[in-house]
């Protein structure tokens, strides 16, 4: 698994809409962003990123550097 | 300073309200973060239980009178008071702070995301903030209000504890370390303290 938690969510809903391959649904009942489909991950820390809280862990072991545009 | 050093009260609460949450941090199995993120969350967090500590260092409780005398315990009660009060206030901001260290999000963003999500837990923190806001005005300016120190104190006691509810409430649902574990133990000490005060008042 590369999306490992989702601790202290606020249930704003970015992770979803980042997420470039559906991982992250929130759920209906709390309004919370849940891992629905953790083998879609394509490790491309865009939910950690844009997450306002940093509420999302991305599992170190299968880690792949961010890359970051320069200026 | 050595009367609160040797007083076995001051030790067994620094040991609940310090002690155990760290012990609870520490054996919880987090997922591992920066140092900064990591200071930052365990400041708040004691911040929080020393908060909840606050109806035990008050007249509200019999032993803490009787081993530091209410001249002492009122000063433990405004120094531990002000510090974490402080602490909370800013505690929104800690949690955007890293962001200046990293790509992604603005904290400006953040914030403005943060506090534009309603949300059970993100509109009890700042219920919890404005009263919160309240309580140290309150505290700061209570020789300039219109009121005896007594009704003051009700009134102070009354805020407290609405306060801490909310709190309580939005730690547990969106406190980052809120294990099973750590939510039993905000609810009991919440609880106890709450008692504790309602007791000596009612």
């Amino acid at each position: 698994m590369t999306i490992q938690s989702i601790n202290g969510c606020i249930g704003c809903g970015t992770c979803v809409k980042t997420c470039p391959t559906d991982v992250i649904r929130q759920d209906p009942r709390t309004g919370k962003a849940v891992i629905m489909y953790p083998a879609d991950c394509q490790i491309c820390h865009l939910c950690r990123m844009y997450c306002p809280v940093d509420a999302i862990t991305i599992s170190p072991e299968k880690s792949i550097p961010v890359v970051v545009s320069w200026g | 300073m050595d009367t609160y050093s040797k007083s076995p009260f001051v030790k067994m609460s620094v040991l609940f309200f310090g002690g155990l949450p760290l012990m609870l941090w520490i054996l919880g199995g987090f997922p591992e973060r920066s140092f900064l993120k990591e200071s930052l969350s365990v400041v708040t967090m004691l911040s929080f239980f020393f908060m909840i500590g606050m109806f035990f260092w008050s007249r509200a409780n019999p032993l803490v009178v009787k081993d530091l005398k209410m001249r002492r315990t009122i000063t433990i009660h405004k120094a531990i008071g002000y510090t974490c009060v402080a602490i909370l206030l800013l505690h929104p901001l800690f949690l955007v702070l890293p962001r200046f260290f990293e790509a992604g999000v603005s904290p400006d963003d953040a914030f403005v995301t943060i506090v534009t999500t309603f949300h059970t837990g993100t509109v009890l923190g700042m219920l919890a903030w404005i009263l919160l806001l309240i309580l140290g005005i309150t505290a700061l300016m209570r020789n300039r209000l219109p009121m005896t120190y007594r009704t003051w104190r009700r009134w102070h006691g009354i805020l407290a504890v609405v306060f801490i509810a909310a709190a309580a409430w939005h730690a547990i649902d969106l406190g980052r370390h809120s294990s099973l574990a750590m939510s039993g133990l905000i609810i009991l000490l919440t609880t106890v303290g709450v008692r504790l005060f309602l007791k000596h008042t009612l």
